[in-house]
């Protein structure tokens, strides 16, 4: 390999492959003019690098800015995988949810809830129930009522039959009583005309 | 250096989502970098901070322009030149910009040793502002030479040129600091 200043520079900058390297290395080992030079930008490098890097005399502050904060808008349209990762949570999580809570066969189409129309419902129900309830209610009480009626009429039948048969009796007995006395009276009075 | 880089991707990540505490973090690890760059490549320190403000603001709009977060330095560094040259443009008249650069008297920093900063100082001032943009770019910033020629919208061996160039300048310019240096 012949003195090349430009092979030297790529070497010394780090700039050549492994595979390059190797013959620069082994021409400089052998090269005195090389060897110098080298050396000269060597020490053109470290005095280069004598030169500290100055502190930024203030902090670049215009990042912190709210002004450049994007909106929170902004931030959610922006984050298009998020996005995309969220809506597909939420669309799992929801055929999930339906297809438990969701009865067989029932509509597809969700009802909307109407309290006011639930109660009206259930008021319905239960006045309807009630009705039921009360007329059986008054139905059992009259028919008890009834029986406890004619129960009473046919205790009363039987003792106005029972006193009709003892007054019929009272009043045979007088009878018979009058008939025996018109009897005597005629005997008696049959006895005088026989007596005269 | 690896898990630097991929806090850093982390960062431009979650700054894309719209965290600015992540970009503000992303630019403190930065700012010092960009603002050295920018401060000797303008060679005033008003300028070279208007124009960092200027870098972070355009990055952060542009952030999510940027392709491949591994490539943040890189274009940072294109926005940062962008910036510096837009700027050394419009202080010079056309035709001038690569002929006799600002001088670098207000980079004082610190001042051990005086001679050998003031030295280096004026060396790089005596580069043309590309010859001393590849300087700042290869040996203070560590980037290779296709990191280089996208930053500079150049070819590899454009930047190449530029850069041996300035090397041979400034190994004759601080042939005497370093002479000095090594006795």
């Amino acid at each position: 390999m012949n003195c090349s200043s430009e092979d030297l520079k790529a070497y010394f900058l780090g700039e050549l492959s492994s595979r390059d390297k190797a013959p620069v290395e082994d021409h400089v080992h052998a090269c005195q003019s090389c060897r110098e030079e080298l050396d000269r930008l060597k020490l053109t490098q470290t005095a280069l690098l004598a030169l500290e890097e100055e502190e930024v005399p203030q902090r670049i502050a215009f990042v912190s800015d709210k002004v450049f904060e994007p909106r929170w808008y902004q931030t959610i349209w922006r984050s298009g995988p998020a996005m995309g990762f969220a809506s597909a949570v939420l669309l799992a999580a929801a055929i999930l949810v339906h297809g438990y809570a969701r009865p067989a066969g029932a509509s597809s189409v969700t009802p909307t809830v109407d309290t006011a129309q639930i109660e009206q419902r259930i008021e319905r129900e239960v006045g309807a129930r009630l009705d039921t309830v009360v007329q059986k209610a008054v139905s059992d009480a009259q028919s008890k009522q009834a029986a406890e009626f004619a129960k009473v009429l046919d205790a009363s039948e039987a003792r106005f039959e029972t006193r009709r048969k003892a007054d019929l009796a009272t009043i045979q007995q007088a009878a018979e009583y009058y008939e025996k006395q018109m009897n005597r009276w005629l005997v008696a009075s049959n006895d005088t005309r026989a007596g005269q | 250096m690896i898990f630097r880089e991929v806090e850093d991707r982390d960062l431009i990540a979650k700054a894309r989502r719209g965290h600015v505490d992540a970009y503000n973090v992303l630019v403190s690890r930065w700012e010092k970098r960009v603002f050295n760059y920018l401060l000797r490549l303008v060679g005033h320190r008003e300028d070279a901070l208007d124009l960092s403000q200027d870098v972070f603001l355009k990055a952060y709009q542009n952030l999510k322009n940027l392709e491949d977060p591994a490539k943040f330095p890189g274009w940072l560094f294109r926005i940062a030149h962008n910036e510096a040259y837009s700027l050394l443009r419009k202080n010079r008249p056309e035709g001038e910009l690569a002929v006799e650069p600002k001088t670098g008297g207000e980079t004082s920093g610190r001042m051990f040793p005086m001679e050998l900063t003031l030295a280096v100082q004026g060396a790089l001032s005596r580069l043309s502002d590309d010859q001393r943009e590849a300087v700042l770019l290869k040996v203070y910033q560590g980037f290779k030479f296709e990191e280089m020629a996208e930053i500079l919208s150049c070819p590899v061996s454009t930047v190449k040129s530029r850069l041996y160039t300035a090397l041979d300048l400034l190994k004759q310019t601080l042939a005497p600091v370093n002479m000095g240096g090594a006795e």
